[in-house]
């Protein structure tokens, strides 16, 4: 299968790849925009078109409306005057005897909300917020602290206590998370490989479709511009696919080496430190098994893909035909991402040694948490093995595909194509 | 001697026999065509002799051995349907596809340039594929055929789609291939071409041979009783003669079979006495065409390759 003929099919294929210049814009692209969907992403949950706001804070008691107003006044955007808040006191009935006013006064957005903080607060720490908008807690949590710090100390202030022991009183839980692997030190984690694993799922996704879509295509113009036949009168079929598998899985690897190098730089060097919450503790082995993962995963995928081009004679009946395959690489992707939650979930760690599934879910889960020598063995065998059995049904149907032509052939008459002799 | 034989070759595409029973021998230094309606299963046939498609029975013989990897890099194959990488450049593609054949370097890269020069192409070696018309590329697909000096040329339909000058050109390249010692294999639904070209012909109707040998001989086989005219006038009145057994008509030329070999100056004069103007009147002549015909051409005529057999 590997020989001379094949080495050609693999030189023309190189030189159409790599050399083109939709493979540098996708090099280049693809982690400007695996970065840029990141980044949308946190600044759609960061958003905040609260930027000014006016606000009337109601206490029941002046001493209440003295504590919470001094709070407010120390943040920052209330200092610069961003936020306007105006303070008064009076009794719960007298409140609710200016509500009318207030509502309508909120409902033509002269008022963003209204807080009404009871005496009964300094006991149970309930207090009422009116607005339009009642559920927006990037706004409210602008405040809540500041108001349960005036609450503490009103509480506290009649108990005899120092400053430093109402301000512990005051403050909320700091978790540090410490990794525990069967390394003896404890390393504090960052987000640096809730970060990488989110990107080895992103490249991995990214490339499997790009370049399994791209030998499609190729597939599919070989039998659609009939050049199959010409090529057949010079190589077998299987050195034909072997070829175009080999060539793109090359590109592949180069790609997803150029795209791997910084990281082997920061994790290999100390020229650059991370800030250490973003520290990224992966080993170059763990490189080392992405690109062998990658590698099968590829080999395997680009062999579905090409013989998915090989049923058809044109991109959009290939392109609604490769559905189960989509799925193959999906359903591993969304469990990826989804581990940074959890990374120790049974979905996830089944997943992890599924075939198809592993070669995404693995890479992801392996920089998360430690995972058991015995998975990794397993995981590879299962992606050699599936890798060893999908390859003699494709290679068949590939045969047969590439020479036929004329009308769309139904799933079934192509697992019939498997009993053919050719 | 049979430099390449076919032994009865079967293929059956969904319970259809495309290919039953063909058996040929191809003659060294010939040029062999493979002709027959479209359908025939001449395409079947070649892409068997190229092992693109496996036979579910028998075998291609090359100089008495199985065919097999070796063969493909002896033959230079032109398919049917054409086709090139459309991106690639004209001269990427001529050494792409002779780099497939074994053949690399130098030598090959100044032979393909002399073949575009000779089809006019050498200011088109750095075009892309896709740019030149679509006669040109069908010049480049040739020029792919027969670049690494194939012993064998096998080319399915050369003549589809080539303008007149084309034609010829390629008509001239073949025949020169052919002094060159080559072994050329073509398939044809267009009779006269092969009548003009091949020493040898198969005739393939519905995936059965119905004809096979030197063209020669099977030309003097049938020519027998038979007479070709050129004419002006009405010869209906010949279908109710007692002399003639069939009457092939085609506008302005005829083939007129008699019963036997004496009657043909009977059918001069009969002719001339209904006042019919002869401008040609060959005895014993008859063109593949009316061969063909007088072999295929009657769908209810199950007897045909009984008749017919090997000359």
């Amino acid at each position: 299968m590997f020989n001379r003929r094949t080495l050609s099919i693999i030189k023309r294929e190189l030189r159409e790849k790599v050399l083109s210049k939709s493979f540098i814009f996708m090099t280049l692209l693809i982690p400007v925009f695996i970065f840029g969907i990141l980044g949308i992403q946190m600044m759609l949950i960061n958003y905040d078109s609260n930027s000014t706001a006016s606000l009337q804070v109601s206490c029941e008691t002046s001493q209440l409306a003295a504590a919470v107003g001094g709070e407010l006044s120390k943040l920052p955007f209330v200092k610069d005057g961003s936020f306007k808040i105006t303070y008064n006191f009076m009794p719960q009935s007298d409140f609710e005897k200016m509500l009318p006013l207030l509502k309508k006064n909120m409902l033509n957005d002269k008022l963003t909300g209204v807080l009404y903080i009871p005496n009964s607060a300094l006991s149970d720490k309930k207090i009422n917020y009116y607005s339009k908008n009642p559920n927006n807690y990037l706004l409210l949590n602008k405040f809540r602290s500041s108001i349960n710090s005036a609450l503490i100390n009103i509480y506290f202030s009649e108990k005899q206590l120092s400053a430093k022991e109402i301000s512990f009183a005051g403050e909320g839980v700091d978790i540090n998370g410490f990794r525990i692997s069967k390394d003896i030190k404890i390393k504090a984690e960052g987000f640096g490989n809730q970060v990488v694993s989110f990107l080895f799922t992103f490249l991995l996704y990214f490339s499997l479709i790009i370049f399994g879509t791209m030998i499609m295509r190729s597939v599919v113009q070989e039998k659609n511009n009939r050049i199959v036949e010409v090529l057949l009168s010079s190589v077998n079929s299987k050195e034909l696919m072997a070829g175009k598998i080999i060539g793109t899985s090359i590109t592949g690897i180069a790609q997803m080496f150029i795209w791997l190098f910084p990281l082997m730089l920061v994790i290999s060097s100390s020229v650059f430190i991370l800030p250490k919450d973003f520290a990224i503790d992966v080993s170059l082995l763990q490189v080392s098994y992405i690109l062998f993962n990658f590698l099968i995963g590829l080999i395997t995928f680009l062999g579905l893909f090409a013989t998915v081009g090989a049923i058809f004679d044109n991109d959009q009946d290939a392109q609604s035909g490769i559905w189960p395959i989509m799925l193959l690489i999906m359903i591993p992707f969304f469990i990826g991402i989804s581990l940074v939650n959890n990374p120790e979930n049974t979905i996830g760690i089944v997943a992890s040694m599924m075939p198809f599934a592993s070669i995404i879910v693995m890479p992801a889960r392996m920089t998360l948490v430690d995972v058991p020598s015995w998975q990794f063995a397993l995981a590879v065998i299962v992606n050699l093995s599936t890798l060893v059995l999908i390859f003699p049904l494709a290679g068949k149907i590939y045969r047969v595909g590439i020479l036929m032509s004329g009308k769309k052939p139904k799933w079934s008459e192509v697992v019939g194509w498997l009993k053919y002799k050719y | 001697m049979h430099v390449l034989e076919v032994k009865n070759l079967v293929k059956t595409f969904d319970g259809i026999r495309a290919v039953d029973d063909v058996s040929f021998a191809v003659p060294e230094g010939s040029v062999f065509g493979l002709i027959g309606r479209n359908g025939a299963g001449k395409t079947t046939t070649l892409r068997i002799m190229m092992n693109i498609y496996l036979p579910d029975s028998g075998e291609v013989l090359l100089q008495g051995a199985k065919a097999g990897q070796d063969f493909k890099d002896k033959v230079g194959y032109l398919p049917e349907e054409r086709g090139l990488y459309k991106k690639m450049k004209v001269i990427e593609t001529l050494l792409f596809f002779a780099e497939l054949k074994g053949k690399t370097g130098k030598a090959v890269e100044r032979k393909a340039i002399e073949y575009l020069e000779r089809f006019q192409l050498a200011d088109r070696k750095n075009s892309k594929v896709e740019d030149l018309s679509k006669g040109n590329q069908q010049k480049v697909q040739f020029i792919t055929t027969i670049l690494h000096d194939p012993e064998f040329i096998i080319l399915d339909e050369p003549f589809t789609g080539l303008d007149p000058i084309n034609t010829n050109l390629l008509k001239e390249i073949i025949l020169e291939l052919k002094n060159q010692g080559k072994v050329i294999i073509f398939s044809t639904h267009l009779m006269d071409f092969a009548e003009r070209m091949c020493d040898h012909i198969t005739m393939l109707d519905k995936g059965k041979v119905i004809l096979n040998g030197a063209l020669a001989d099977i030309k003097a086989k049938y020519s027998q009783r038979n007479v070709s005219i050129n004419y002006q006038g009405d010869l209906s009145f010949l279908k109710s003669s007692p002399i003639v057994e069939k009457i092939f008509e085609y506008g302005n030329s005829s083939s007129i079979k008699v019963k036997e070999p004496m009657q043909v100056q009977q059918l001069l004069k009969i002719l001339v006495d209904n006042n019919i103007i002869i401008t040609k009147f060959a005895a014993d002549e008859i063109s593949l065409q009316e061969i063909f015909v007088e072999l295929a051409g009657d769908e209810n005529n199950n007897s045909i390759t009984e008749e017919a057999g090997n000359v």
